[in-house]
């Protein structure tokens, strides 16, 4: 006979979410019934502090050596009872938690005996699982203080100070041939009109007073490998020789471009009077005076906005949210250099959000007209001597079609990714999004982190983001680097693939799938086998299941956890539920209501004391037959009718009055 | 396909529309406005036109003329765009731009040259009235310079053009109203029907009356005869009473020196009317009892002022001729009671007075398109 086991299970009856439809004191006591279990409780709040002091006690008291918890979600509270079971010397891993609310009462409140006898199947599971589960230990990885910044534009220098301060060694990796990206080729930038090359010489500055950080321009990135703690990543520099840099983690910084329009696409290309807001600016900032196109001095300016931007049908359905603020600041600096222009802003929506609606206000106030075009009728460019006519459908105007003629059209384009960033992508292994911008793991949670332990985010390389979005993001992934890496040895979670070198031959098929490149090929002994880098592993288990010879399993979901979670909810239940929809565990009679609707009450007549299909009782009462559906459910919820069976066809069920 | 315009907007500012390049077309404006319709919709129609300088647009909307300024709409502008102010300023551009001569453009455009034009004519008709006295000591070397017959006729002349001008501008407006519309299935009936609504509205002024009884109105709670409604309905009928009156007296050959003619009874009830309504529209203005009343311009001022010292100085003269008081300061009032009418009627087409043929005309035009 096998050791006794000491398990102990806590049902929760989430102060009714669960007990008001399941019932836990049956549940309790079956499992009470099982030779494995040593405790079994039922709780009001199995989260509060008492229970979990009461569960502390039982784990210390009763020598537990496993725990279930049948509460909520584990996406809920999976680390407080972990938390629970660490702090009362029972490994973490020992706990299970099963969820019987959002899986049995709130998903069947209409059916309580049947969420009853569910729950019981999912708590046995769980309890096999408990008995089956390993106790893990935390894996360790020593880490390399040092971080490889990929670009050196605004957010890759202010994120590689900051690591430089934490005191972090920092390689600041950059494919031009100096520091500063894009904003360092501006000399106004929105919201306080301050130079972009004064902020990046100001930036280039401060890295050269930190010794920790090694700028390498012109450097091409030629290979990457390794995993979080140790990556490895080869550097050409200048075309000439190949640097092998040793970094605890990555930080991807690598901007955006700014969107090229076709040819003739808003009449581009056709004559010097039609330019990109990027090229208008350049113009803006190269002079005084009056603004001078093609010889002829500027009096009338239109912008369109949204080029090549939140496209319906073409790739870049997103909005670059930058360029509306920014094509108005320079609208703002043009009034403010040449006087006496007339503007017109031909605009989608004008997304100035934040504080940037003074831009607009002021721009408004200034004079400025603006026309609202819908995508699907874009103004029409074409070139008139030496002017340039517009013509577009105003929205705001009843959508009268306008002329107007202008002597400058400023196309306002956004940021599209990298025209390399597909190369940056599949070297680090890193996914893009249908955008083609890097992706995060989880837009609002975990919003600078790839899906590449190690690997993270900073700026515009992830879709397009003001520079102070974007240095928000560099700092956060730099503090979110720190975090990880700053102690010397990282803790990860032992939830990863492993191999049983006795069952394994090394076929590749396992190393194949794995898309982190955890799986490598290595000696053992006299054969060749698999082994995992538990460091870059994610536990995404799709080696498991491709193995032909069962020699690579997932630790917490091994073969034997899983095979016996579904035998233990297959076998039969020691619950014996009441006839179906009767035997309400909450003891709950049919809903009081002063009177039914009038609905019902005509349905009610229809149906007498037989039992009807929803069919019939729309053939008896004349309502449409959806809307009889509706009523019938509706009223099966509260009681009224109760469901009967299903008739001889096979085809509907069939409903009777409750009482 | 619209043309626009980018001077237009300053073009109205010089008019005195206030910041409306603030707007940023919600709609609110058109949305608590109560006269505001299906096919007439203002302000923000309007609005949108001046923002973007699409002229010709504004001036062919009848929709200008239906507003009579209740300033709700400026009031719940969330952009201080104040579209009130901006309405009453096309308002006066399209009078200036109807009128053939330019002389309204420029009264409406520029408050000194307004004040000077205003006393050079007051000072030309009072020199010419009190030289017509064929014995008068001045007269005899004048009328050697300048016969009697040709001021005369001179005087009818300025009245003619004037006449003129206003038809040319009636017909200007017609035209610009009309351009591309299509006549209606019946076009007689259609008439006579834009007819009988137009006349109806004149009288009763029924679309103002329902400005004041809207539910937030300040107005909406206070007694009848303080509603702005009434106060432009007792100056209206005030002049033309007057009007009347002094034209059948004319016609008569009767100066209307019995009180209990009814010509003078006529004349007196007018001139009450004219008297109370002008004195409580010339209050509201000074007190900015209302957004309505908050942004008065000089004409606003001129005109207001004009009508209320034509009655006042009338009743004086009243009493002073009843109780026989020969006096010279009643011969001075006389005298400007006199040039300030004279200037009223000469300045019908060029002032803010304009706005009583050109609503009629825009009126009929709204309810003969919508038929």
């Amino acid at each position: 006979m096998a050791e006794q086991k000491r398990v102990g299970v806590y049902i929760c009856h989430c102060g009714g979410n669960i007990s008001d439809y399941v019932d836990v004191v049956a549940l309790r006591d079956e499992l009470a019934k099982d030779p494995d279990v040593l405790v079994s409780k039922h709780l009001q709040f199995a989260c509060s502090d008492a229970s979990q002091k009461e569960m502390e006690k039982d784990i210390r008291d009763q020598h537990l050596d496993a725990m279930i918890v049948c509460s909520c979600s584990p996406k809920l509270h999976t680390h407080t009872f972990r938390n629970v079971a660490a702090r009362s010397g029972l490994n973490p891993y020992k706990y299970v938690q099963v969820n019987i609310r959002e899986q049995c009462s709130w998903a069947h409140s209409d059916h309580s005996a049947e969420a009853t006898l569910k729950a019981s199947g999912l708590v046995r599971a769980g309890k096999e699982r408990v008995l089956n589960a390993e106790a893990l230990i935390p894996i360790r990885v020593e880490s390399r203080q040092a971080v490889a910044v990929i670009g050196a534009g605004v957010s890759g220098m202010r994120a590689a100070t900051a690591l430089a301060d934490m005191g972090e060694e920092v390689f600041l990796i950059e494919s031009a041939e100096k520091a500063g990206g894009q904003v360092g080729s501006r000399a106004k930038l929105f919201p306080d009109n301050s130079s972009g090359a004064a902020l990046v010489e100001r930036m280039q500055g401060e890295i050269r007073k930190r010794p920790g950080i090694k700028l390498f321009t012109k450097a091409t990135i030629q290979n990457v490998s390794g995993s979080l703690g140790n990556f490895t990543v080869k550097v050409s520099v200048g075309g000439g020789e190949t640097l092998s840099l040793n970094a605890g983690a990555i930080l991807i910084a690598t901007g955006y471009d700014d969107y090229k329009p076709l040819t003739d696409e808003f009449g581009y290309g056709s004559g010097p009077n039609v330019m990109t807001l990027p090229e208008f600016n350049a113009l803006l900032e190269s002079g005084s005076g009056d603004i001078r196109v093609g010889g002829r001095a500027v009096k009338r300016i239109a912008y369109i906005y949204c080029v090549g931007m939140r496209q319906v049908k073409g790739p870049n359905a997103y909005c670059s949210r930058a360029c509306c603020t920014a094509a108005i600041s320079s609208a703002l600096a043009a009034h403010e250099r040449a006087g006496g222009l007339d503007i017109f802003h031909l605009y989608r929506d004008i997304r100035t959000y934040g504080k940037q609606e003074s831009f607009y206000e002021r721009s408004s106030k200034a004079g400025d007209s603006y026309l609202m075009y819908s995508e699907k009728s874009p103004p029409k460019v074409e070139q008139k001597g030496a002017s340039l006519g517009i013509t577009v459908k105003d929205s705001l105007t009843a959508k009268t079609d306008i002329e107007l003629e202008v002597d400058l059209l400023v196309l306002v384009t956004g940021m599209v990714p990298r025209s390399d960033s597909g190369n940056i992508a599949s070297l680090f292994k890193i996914p893009r999004g249908s955008d083609k911008f890097f992706n995060e793991i989880h837009p609002k949670l975990r919003p600078v982190e790839t899906v590449i332990n190690g690997i993270y985010l900073g700026g515009s390389c992830q879709g397009p983001k003001t520079i102070s979005e974007s240095v928000q993001s560099s700092l956060a992934a730099a503090s979110k680097i720190f975090g990880v890496i700053g102690k010397g040895t990282i803790e990860l979670e032992p939830i990863v693939a492993r191999v049983h070198e006795a069952d394994c031959s090394y076929c590749g098929k396992c190393a194949k799938v794995c898309e982190y490149s955890a799986i490598t090929e290595a000696e053992h002994g006299d054969r060749r086998v698999a082994i995992v880098n538990s460091s870059a592993c994610v536990g995404c288990g799709i080696c498991a299941p491709v193995c032909p010879s069962d020699a690579i399993d997932l630790a917490r979901y091994t073969n034997a956890e899983i095979e016996s979670m579904i035998d233990a909810f297959a076998a039969a239940s020691g619950i014996v539920p009441s006839a179906s929809g009767e035997g309400d565990a909450s003891g709950k009679e049919s809903i009081q209501m002063k009177e039914f609707p009038a609905r019902w009450n005509t349905m009610l007549a229809a149906i007498g004391d037989e039992a009807m299909s929803i069919p019939a009782i729309a053939g008896a009462t004349g309502f449409d037959a959806q809307d009889v559906t509706f009523e019938v459910m509706t009223m099966v919820k509260y009681r009224v009718l109760v469901p009967k069976g299903i008739d001889d066809d096979d085809e509907y069920y069939s409903y009777q009055r409750k009482w | 396909m619209a043309v626009l315009d980018p001077s237009f907007k300053r073009t109205l500012k010089r008019y005195g529309a206030g910041d409306f390049s603030a707007c940023y077309n919600c709609g609110t404006c058109t949305a608590v406005c109560n006269l505001s319709e299906k096919n007439a919709e203002f302000p923000r129609k309007l609005l949108r036109y001046g923002m973007l300088g699409m002229k010709e647009e504004a001036l062919a909307d009848p929709a200008l003329w239906l507003c009579y300024a209740c300033g709700s709409c400026s009031d719940t502008c969330p952009r201080d765009a104040d579209p009130k102010a901006y309405m009453a300023a096309l308002r006066r551009y399209a009078v200036a731009r109807s009128e053939p001569t330019g002389l309204t453009g420029l009264l409406f455009t520029s408050n000194p040259l307004s004040i000077v034009f205003s006393l050079v004519l007051a000072l030309v008709l009072g020199f010419f009235m009190l030289t017509l006295k064929p014995d008068h000591v001045v007269s005899r070397w004048i009328f050697e310079a300048l016969p009697y017959e040709i001021i005369h006729n001179v005087g009818l002349i300025v009245m003619i053009l004037t006449v003129i001008s206003m038809l040319f501008g009636v017909v200007m407006m017609f035209r610009r109203l009309f351009k591309g519309f299509k006549l209606p299935e019946r076009p007689w009936a259609a008439l006579v029907d834009a007819v009988k609504k137009t006349i109806v509205e004149l009288i009763s002024m029924k679309r103002y009356r329902s400005c004041d009884n809207d539910e937030e109105s300040f107005w909406r709670t206070r007694p009848l005869v303080t509603k702005p409604w009434f106060v432009h309905l007792s100056i209206m009928w005030g002049f033309i009473g007057l009007l009347v009156a002094t034209a059948v007296n004319f016609i008569l050959k009767d100066p209307g020196t019995q009180v209990w003619l009814p010509t003078r009874l006529l004349g007196t009830i007018s001139g009450i009317a004219l008297v109370y309504g002008s004195s409580l529209a010339i209050y509201y203005r000074l007190a900015k009892i209302t957004s309505s009343y908050k942004k008065s311009s000089l004409s606003d001022w001129l005109f207001l002022g004009s009508l209320w010292f034509a009655g006042v100085s009338g009743f004086w003269m009243e009493i002073a001729v009843t109780a026989d008081w020969a006096s010279s300061l009643n011969r001075i009032v006389f005298l400007l009671h006199t040039v300030v009418s004279m200037e009223l009627v000469l300045l019908f087409a060029f002032s803010k007075f304009a706005h009583a043929f050109y609503r009629p005309v825009a009126l009929f035009t709204h309810f003969f398109r919508k038929a």
